[in-house]
């Protein structure tokens, strides 16, 4: 490999990581702020401004945490392992460089856009059409550079990573791009709209973020655990089924009303089916796993890559849960969805992209990590955090899905329903924000070199076992 | 597996996709047309006013969107229709003429795609987006003052000026962004039956 170049990517790479954080912190933290004014609703005579309104934080802030948190932080350390598993460096740095900015000036151009304009109202897509345009645009230099992670070393390391990686490269670009021509660029019927923003949810959560997710899923834990994928014929039928169904799961979000109901049907079949290919999935996680417990205690990437992995699974499983047709039709308009947006944000991906920061980020940056409480604090913050704001909408959506059911219940009740669990989720999330600034100090001292002692490997205080994990070939 | 194939695979995968929801809900649904109601001569859905569709991304923009949704499901699966929400449920047709097209996905609040006609009272409409608290002490719906400008009371009223004072010394007075929102509100009257969803 042509080491010159790889600094030019890795300063790429941590543009996007520490932009991420930064969007993590603000996003959740406008989160937090609008379940609070659910909770109290007359906090909004505080500020008095269109920008401090429920309708407007609530957009801004899954708009931030969607695409400037996950989206900038897994290509932020896809930068760094592609051309590691590829082996070429990346050839034009500067460009690459530019489509770095390109794309935080992307995030933070939509995010005060909905902040001070207001969200454009279309499923997953809240930004304005400037800002779509200029996501695609560093995509296409950032997705050219992560092409050389596909080269001509297919057949020199494990083929899953690299299949995800293809589906997300192109599922992006095209699901973008074609929703913005049916949606902003003609002149489409507005029932054609409906579904255009269904697939475009859909290609945004299932086929560019989860595959990339799993691209590090199954190239880390493989490599941290020393073991191979057991069953490559299970990973490819998962591979292939994640492609055919991710783009249907989309339409399980309407129920009844104008989407086509062969559309709607054929989505809650793709639900179940992807629930049996999270546990396919899951299973080769499994047997990458299984009996290194010792190991996933103490190594601190290893535990977030293994909590993500399982994650993963649930999420589908959740998302299966949410679909069966004696649920959807109770459970379609209620907080239980984004229950499943924690758990497949903030525990699979969130715990994912931890993980691979903690185990890429010393191999591009030649920096250690602490042996420091903050680590303990990170881990058991963000994933109990998460998991408990899960459980709480989980629980609220419940509840407000059989009190919308019950004609007998007045709408005017369904707030009090929800407040004792908003208490809970409220308290989640900021649990979890608490971990994300612990995550946040160390990684600036670490990068500033602040602390007396650090090692590459990040390992949680006071481990039982003492084994070390090797990471030395993630270096060549 | 074969660079060139796994590329086959998830680029037909992806189009298969696309061409299976965009191009056939195209066909199925995008080439509806409004019918004739021949008690009143006209067609349905209406086409919104101009005021109405600027109101549309005014909804959007205030992001009402985040609690209240725009689509009344039929008898079979939910209590919509017991509520009041509207007299049938929403179907494709409804949506033809709206851009954006909008149906929610959250419902802390009540479906508004038939509030035109539970609430065609204006001045309601305009005290509700003012302070919603107004209307019912219970309501979690935020406040939008910034949808009216503040003048001091004179010795008449202007003619659109709300029925409420902030404090006795003013008078309230819609901006363009409020009409348009309140006529977009009362163009969402989905009071009438189609070929495929008759009145219940």
């Amino acid at each position: 490999m042509n080491r010159s170049t790889l600094p030019q990517g890795s300063t790429a790479a941590l543009v996007l990581i520490l932009g991420s954080i930064l969007a993590s912190l603000v996003g959740a933290g406008l989160q937090l702020l609008a379940n609070t004014q659910l909770l109290v609703p007359s906090l909004d005579r505080l500020i008095p401004m269109p920008w401090f309104n429920y309708g407007r934080l609530v957009p801004a802030s899954q708009f931030l945490l969607s695409y400037g948190w996950l989206g900038s932080g897994l290509l932020g350390v896809l930068l760094i392992l592609a051309p590691r598993f590829s082996g070429i460096a990346f050839r034009y740095g500067r460009l690459l460089f530019g489509g770095t900015i390109l794309w935080q000036l992307a995030i933070f151009s939509g995010f005060t856009q909905i902040l001070l304009e207001g969200s454009s109202g279309l499923i997953g897509m809240p930004q304005p059409r400037f800002v779509s345009i200029l996501l695609i645009l560093s995509f296409l230099v950032l997705g050219t550079g992560l092409t050389r992670g596909l080269g001509r070393s297919w057949k020199s390391g494990p083929l899953l990573p690299r299949l995800y990686l293809l589906l997300a490269l192109l599922a992006f670009p095209l699901g973008l791009g074609s929703a913005e021509v049916l949606l902003r660029g003609t002149v489409t019927p507005g029932s054609v709209q409906i579904i255009a923003q269904l697939l475009w949810h859909s290609f945004h959560q299932h086929l560019w973020l989860a595959p990339l997710g799993l691209v590090l899923i199954f190239q880390l834990l493989p490599t941290l655990t020393g073991r191979a994928a057991t069953s490559l014929n299970l990973g490819l039928l998962a591979w292939i089924a994640t492609a055919l169904l991710g783009g249907w799961l989309g339409t399980v979000r309407a129920s009844d009303g104008p989407i086509p109901s062969w559309m709607q049907s054929t989505g809650v079949v793709a639900s179940i089916l992807m629930a049996f290919v999270a546990i396919g999935n899951g299973l080769l996680v499994q047997n990458l796993t299984e009996g290194r417990w010792e190991e996933i205690r103490r190594n601190v990437a290893l535990r977030f890559l293994s909590v993500g992995a399982w994650s993963y699974a649930t999420s589908y499983i959740l998302l299966a849960f949410l679909s069966l047709p004696w649920v959807r039709p109770v459970m379609v308009f209620t907080v239980a969805w984004p229950a499943l947006f924690e758990v497949f944000h903030f525990l699979f991906l969130g715990c994912v992209l931890a993980g691979s920061v903690y185990a890429l980020l010393p191999v591009a940056r030649e920096m250690g990590w602490p042996n420091s409480s903050a680590l303990t604090w990170h881990f058991w913050c963000t994933t109990l955090g998460a998991a408990a704001a899960a459980s709480g909408l989980l629980l609220a959506g419940s509840f407000q899905g059989l009190a919308l059911s019950d004609a007998g219940v007045p709408i005017s009740t369904l707030a009090s329903y929800l407040r004792p669990f908003l208490f809970v989720v409220i308290f989640a999330q900021f649990f979890w924000l608490v971990g994300q600034v612990a995550f946040s100090s160390v990684l600036i001292a670490s990068l500033l070199r602040l602390f007396p002692t650090a090692a590459p490997m990040a390992v949680f205080r006071n481990p039982t076992v003492i084994r070390p994990v090797s990471v030395g070939h993630l270096h060549g | 597996m074969k660079p060139t194939r796994a590329l086959a695979i998830a680029l037909g995968a992806l189009l298969l996709t696309w061409v299976a929801q965009a191009a056939v809900g195209y066909w199925q649904v995008g080439r509806l047309e409004p019918v004739l109601n021949e008690e009143t001569n006209l067609t349905v859905p209406p086409v919104p006013s101009g005021l109405a569709h600027t109101g549309a991304r005014v909804f959007a923009s205030q992001g009402c969107l985040e609690c209240h949704s725009l689509s009344a499901r039929g008898p079979k699966d939910s209590a919509d229709l017991t509520r009041g929400w509207g007299q049938r449920r929403s179907v494709a047709r409804d949506y033809l003429f709206r851009d954006p097209a909008m149906i929610g996905t959250a419902r802390i609040g009540p479906d508004l795609s038939n509030i035109g006609a539970r609430m065609p009272e204006g001045d309601k409409l305009m005290q509700h987006l003012y302070d919603p608290r107004l209307i019912k002490k219970t309501s979690t719906c935020p406040t939008h003052p910034w949808l009216f400008a503040t003048k001091p009371a004179g010795p008449k009223a202007e003619p659109d000026a709300l029925q409420v004072s902030p404090d006795g010394w003013h008078q309230l007075i819609p901006t363009y962004q409020a009409r348009a929102l309140v006529a977009y509100l009362q163009s969402l009257n989905a009071n009438y039956a189609l070929p495929e969803a008759p009145l219940k």
